[in-house]
């Protein structure tokens, strides 16, 4: 309440004190106006994405992009790609390629994905994902944060 | 074209002090993924907050001697936009931005997140990075509002630093109940030495006149409340209350509320 009180007194801003009457140079002017562009664009893309942004769950696809032969076994690059409205963690995506004997089965964890994004990871196999046929899923995430 | 050059200096002063108070975030980890995952409200919501913020402290440290509203607001725009464009181009040399694949407003949430503690920088350099002590007179215009005002820009600019990392949490899940209680009386008691014992630079003697007691119920006490709530704020926008039970998200408060007492102990020092 005391605080309160005294307050206003002495906050006053000191507005009939012109000590400095001439205008802000030009480069103040300008430097202000970035400013100000960044703000809006900060802003506005966030508001934008607030308001109109969907939530709909993460829903990812895992797709192949190469394979390559190494010494080490065969390295299958994959992407995954999160078309969801939402961001997902530690996502677990599997390889099983099966046709050739047993199936094999690689999996990786991908830290992150956010909406509308896509991150490559890659899963190595011994026998090779093109004699045989390759099913690619996401098996499970964690919510971002 | 005096003029221009005066502040072309006081900007490249700004850049500095928004460098180095923000570069220790914009090398962590949890700030870029916060980035990405804050929820859209409660960064808009932050990042609303902070323009009025930013207005506040121009007035009381601005990078330039100014009083007027006018001018106020073209610093605190140009220290937004300092803090801005340094994190954007601090973020795209650390190969963090521009990551194949990712979309633009996970790029956008990272230097918007960023942009914050970099602008409060910027404007803080005024006085630090400063020449003379042009904000002397600013200071004794700083009333008890004022001074809580500081208080809530010290706090939350210290807590900022640590507020998005993992050990926060951590820290909280290892202290027991005692442990909490001594932590706050500790943040307390700190609070209260800093400001008004120790004599740093900048400690108001004024505020010695009533008695320890008095000092202590009009500054210490709402010091630490003010600590307390920027805390709890952090917290929320980072997404750390979530589905967390109440105890778990007073122990996580309190824990932030450490750093967060200590800025504003100082906030008299660095604002």
């Amino acid at each position: 309440m005391a605080t309160a009180k005294r307050a206003p007194a002495r906050r006053k801003p000191a507005p009939a004190k012109p000590s400095s009457p001439n205008a802000p140079p030009l480069l103040e002017w300008i430097s202000a106006a970035i400013g100000l562009a960044c703000a809006l664009t900060a802003i506005g893309f966030v508001a934008w994405d607030a308001v109109l942004g969907e939530r709909s769950p993460p829903a990812i696809e895992v797709r192949l992009v190469e394979v390559t032969p190494t010494p080490h076994g065969f390295v299958a690059q994959v992407e995954a790609v999160n078309h969801g409205g939402s961001s997902a963690a530690q996502v677990a995506i599997e390889g099983v390629l099966s046709g050739q004997g047993g199936p094999e089965t690689a999996q990786a964890t991908l830290d992150y994905i956010p909406q509308r994004s896509r991150v490559s990871g890659g899963l190595v196999f011994e026998h090779d994902p093109r004699a045989g046929r390759l099913t690619l899923r996401a098996k499970g995430f964690a919510d971002a944060s | 074209m005096d003029a221009n050059a005066a502040y072309g200096r006081a900007l490249a002063r700004a850049f500095g002090g928004a460098l180095l108070f923000s570069f220790p975030l914009l090398m962590t980890m949890e700030m870029w993924s916060l980035g990405m995952a804050v929820e859209r409200t409660r960064l808009l919501a932050f990042l609303l907050l902070s323009l009025p913020m930013l207005l506040g402290l121009s007035y009381y440290a601005g990078f330039e001697p100014t009083f007027r509203l006018r001018d106020e607001v073209l610093d605190a725009l140009a220290a937004f936009g300092v803090g801005f464009l340094l994190a954007g181009v601090l973020l795209a040399v650390f190969g963090v931005l521009f990551r194949q694949g990712l979309s633009l407003q996970a790029d956008l949430g990272k230097v918007a997140l960023c942009a914050v503690p970099g602008a409060i920088g910027a404007l803080v350099a005024g006085k630090q990075l400063g020449e003379g002590a042009p904000s002397t007179h600013e200071k004794e215009r700083a009333g008890t509002l004022g001074e809580i005002f500081l208080m809530a820009v010290g706090a939350l600019f210290l807590a900022f630093t640590v507020a998005p990392t993992e050990e926060m949490i951590l820290i909280a899940y290892q202290m027991g109940p005692l442990q909490a209680l001594l932590l706050m009386a500790l943040s307390v008691l700190l609070l209260h030495v800093f400001v008004y014992r120790l004599g740093f630079p900048g400690e108001s003697r004024r505020r010695e006149a009533g008695g320890a007691l008095r000092t202590f119920v009009g500054f210490t006490a709402p010091g630490y409340g003010v600590a307390l709530v920027v805390s709890l704020y952090l917290l929320w926008t980072f997404g750390r209350t979530d589905g967390v039970a109440p105890h778990e998200i007073a122990t996580m408060t309190i824990v932030l509320a450490f750093p967060a007492a200590l800025g504003a102990a100082t906030a008299r020092l660095v604002v």
